[in-house]
């Protein structure tokens, strides 16, 4: 074989340059005392890469609002930013992590920030089973804060509960409180089906609803469970009972794959009517309003992070939208994800305040447990964190509807729950079951809300309750 | 003193200085680099010495790999975990004994790696890719789907119950990078052994020429089999090591995406030599680490795509560079010395082995 030099040369001077980039990574130096190292977890591929703009977006908002920090990019919110301080120290963003919605990558990621990068705070992550691994991650790891961004798994604050893990948003199941009661009393339902991927957040999801449906006396005759970001949703939703063979549909499937599963279900069983399919239908997920979403136009859909609440007629709503909106372009505030993010990222200013920049169990002692989000109602519109540091907040649930004017489709919210818990009540606990495949079983059972979901009427909550 | 002479004596101080340099390596690397780099470059490298053994010195590329590493590591999982008031919420939590779990895991992957290359031994080049793909992807939609092991959620806690002469490796992480170097290279003596034993020599000759050797009366069938119950032997202590390294354990630890990852790690060493595990997976750590540090997320300038673009990029130079990996760029460097100094030498025994498979 003859062996041209440039051959030879060219892989050794890679190689070299390699080494040199390694070596200066393996011996970086250390954190300097004068600033707060944090990070953002998020995902940036799988079915919920829209979110690593949205994600990075509200928590830096929150940080221009109440730290003082500037957005690099208003169009770009992942380009960082610059300033920031909080307890009289700056704030340095070390990095954002690149998740898929897996438990290895989104460990990986946070091994990544938290360790090699050194940030002491994440804020993150994203998806279910996402917190499930980082609690996991946490437990072992005290020094280490983590505010969860917008994963809705009942384990990390339930289950697991380590003492440096906070989250300032409901779990799946509170999103769906009052959404079963819903759909019993308005559209009539008695049985109804459910179809959701097969991992954490879906099973926490369907924990609510079965809970909230079968609490009721309305019974759940099949649950079925496709394999997360399977792609093919056909062979699923033909495990479904026929449309004349129950009254309804709760849909549990996640992320953008939710048009996909929705539109595998018409081509089985003809045009989708909307009185019959309610569950985590998040309109933004529905093909940006163009495919399906029109025609579910009625469906009540579950309020995952108060997902678009923005029609909420109450002062601290409005300052929230009017202070949100002022840092970046073409970001939805009222979009769960950056609510929740943003709220995260505001707790965390608190917190640093109180500790002084102080990071570890000092910091984690002094994070607040009550907050003042913008779509809170209950309690003067404050937010409690309970004993395991899981947000108590107002639930609220919504109809999907046409805007009028533009005739494009969009949300309205339909009903109120205040003060939601993650126990509902009793029936979740640390010592249960994690909500799974067949847990919880289907049975009646009174929550505190029952008979008590508020309407709403035009963005006001009224004395009414749902009939 | 011949070229070839020279090599092997070159090789065998680099190997020696490398080795020094693993162990104290904890002195000089910070802690991140110990064990998100090192050790898991160390586990991977296992993983990928399972494969290069079976191509290098079988003729088969086997993509079985991460399947049976996720077997072993998902059996001694659910065979440790407990269920107490915080803490796993995923899998059996059978709560047994660690030695116990640890043999019964070991044991049971190499159960299924034989029972799969029995089935696999008969087929060559192309189905038996095909069949070692199908194996993994059977592993990962088995323990996706049966939620009482595990699902799609972390069977997490594995490090937490380690058997007494471990000891306390989640605490510890020096102490888990010592364990998986001594085992890495344990693997490494053992290949170097068993590729110089009767059988040994005999798989490579069925590597070479099966149907000659068939007809001189070797079983080639069971040679294959006995080999990939060996890769699923050391599959299984890459398997352990990562489970006790990551500490908790999804079907992604055996997707598609891992057994590619995995094959590039042994096509970016080198397919032909065993060293090249280890080159492959510190190469593939160490780019993959700083790309993702210093290239953005969000989509880069002029040819857009994520940090995951380059690191394609990357990976594709090397293989363009280099058809043999990392260890081929060595190998050339040798033949370009031996050029120039004369005729060639007789090559020492499995330096460069050919991939034949039909």
């Amino acid at each position: 074989m003859k062996v041209g030099r440039w051959k030879l040369l060219l892989p050794l001077a890679l190689l070299a340059v390699g080494a040199t980039i390694a070596t200066s990574g393996a011996l970086a130096s250390s954190a300097q005392s004068s600033e707060v190292k944090f990070a953002i977890m998020t995902d940036c591929k799988g079915a919920f890469a829209f979110g690593y703009e949205v994600d990075t977006a509200g928590t830096i908002a929150a940080l221009s609002q109440y730290a003082g920090a500037k957005p690099k990019n208003k169009k770009k919110p992942s380009a960082g930013m610059t300033g920031g301080k909080a307890g009289g120290k700056n704030l340095n963003l070390v990095g954002i992590g690149c998740g898929d919605e897996t438990p290895a990558l989104a460990l990986k990621e946070t091994r990544r920030l938290m360790v090699q990068l050194g940030a002491d705070i994440m804020i993150g992550p994203l998806s279910g089973d996402e917190a499930v691994a980082i609690a996991n991650w946490a437990k072992q790891n005290r020094s280490k804060t983590v505010i969860i961004g917008t994963a809705g798994s009942q384990d990390p604050t339930m289950q697991i509960a380590p003492k440096n893990v906070f989250r300032y948003h409901g779990d799946g199941a509170q999103w769906n409180a009052g959404l079963g009661e819903i759909v019993y009393k308005k559209l009539g339902w008695r049985t109804a089906a459910l179809i959701g991927d097969d991992y954490s957040f879906p099973w926490t999801s369907a924990a609510g609803i079965i809970a909230d449906f079968c609490g009721i006396g309305g019974k759940i005759t099949k649950r079925v469970w496709t394999p997360p970001a399977g792609g093919d949703y056909a062979p699923f939703v033909r495990q479904l009972p026929r449309p004349n063979q129950v009254d309804g549909y709760f849909w549990l499937v996640g992320g953008a794959n939710t048009a996909t599963a929705l539109t595998a279900f018409e081509q089985a069983y003809g045009p989708l009517k909307a009185s019959q399919h309610s569950g985590n239908l998040f309109l933004y997920f529905l093909g940006a309003n163009t495919t399906v979403a029109p025609r579910l136009v009625g469906s009540y859909v579950g309020g995952f992070g108060t997902f678009q609440t923005g029609g909420l007629k109450k002062a601290q709503a409005r300052a929230y939208v009017k202070n949100a909106s002022k840092w970046f372009t073409g970001q939805n505030v009222n979009d769960g994800f950056f609510y929740n993010y943003w709220n995260a990222a505001w707790a965390m200013v608190q917190g640093l305040n109180k500790s002084k920049g102080e990071v570890g169990v000092a910091l984690q002692t002094r994070l607040p447990r009550t907050l003042k989000p913008g779509f809170q109602v209950a309690n003067n519109g404050v937010l409690r964190l309970d004993s395991r540091r899981q947000a108590i907040q107002d639930q609220y649930q919504l109809q999907i509807t046409k805007a009028s004017g533009t005739g494009s489709v969009t949300t309205t919210i339909a009903g109120y729950v205040p003060n939601v818990d993650q126990t509902f009540g009793g029936y979740f606990g640390p010592n249960k079951p994690a909500p799974g495949r067949n847990f919880p079983p289907c049975v009646k059972k009174k929550l505190p809300w029952q008979g008590k979901v508020k309407v709403v009427k035009n963005g006001v909550i009224t004395n009414q309750v749902i009939k | 003193m011949s070229i070839d002479t020279t090599k092997v004596l070159t090789e065998r101080v680099i190997g020696v200085a490398a080795l020094v340099l693993a162990v104290v390596a904890p002195a000089l690397v910070s802690g991140f680099w110990l064990n998100s780099i090192l050790t898991q470059a160390l586990i991977l490298g296992i993983a990928a010495m399972s494969l290069i053994f079976l191509s290098a010195y079988g003729g088969m590329i086997s993509l079985a790999q991460t399947g049976l590493m996720g077997i072993a590591g998902y059996a001694l999982a659910n065979m440790v975990t407990q269920r107490v008031p915080g803490g796993e919420t995923k899998g059996l939590l059978l709560g047994w004994d660690p030695t116990l779990a640890l043999i019964a895991a070991i044991l049971l992957t190499v159960a299924i790696g034989l029972a799969f290359g029995a089935v696999a031994s008969r087929s060559f080049g192309i189905y038996f890719l095909m069949l070692t793909l199908t194996y993994t992807v059977i592993a990962y939609l088995f323990v996706g789907s049966v939620t009482l092991i595990g699902g799609f959620s972390p069977v997490a806690g594995v490090d937490r119950y380690t058997p007494g002469f471990i000891g306390d490796i989640a605490g510890d992480r020096e102490r888990l990078y010592y364990i998986t170097l001594i085992t890495a290279v344990s693997v490494y003596v053992l290949v170097r052994y068993l590729v110089r034993t009767p059988f040994g020599i005999s798989f490579q000759g069925i590597r070479d020429e099966p149907l000659r050797m068939a007809s001189l009366g070797y079983n080639v069938a069971l040679h294959r089999t006995l080999a990939f119950g060996i890769g699923a032997f050391i599959a299984a202590l890459a398997g352990v090591l990562y489970a006790w390294w990551f500490g908790q354990l999804s079907p992604t630890t055996m997707g598609l995406d891992a057994t590619i990852q995995l094959l590039v790690i042994a096509v970016i060493g080198g397919l032909r030599r065993i060293e090249g595990a280890w080159l492959g997976a510190l190469a593939f750590l160490i780019i993959n680490n700083e790309v993702t540090n210093r290239i953005p997320s969000s989509g880069l300038p002029v040819i857009g795509g994520t940090f995951n673009t380059v690191i394609g990029f990357i990976f594709l130079a090397i293989v363009i560079v280099s058809p043999d990996g990392l260890m081929g760029i060595w190998d050339r460097l040798w033949e370009m010395l031996r050029r120039r100094g004369g005729p060639t030498h007789a090559e020492p025994e499995g330096s460069e082995p050919a991939i034949v498979s039909s």
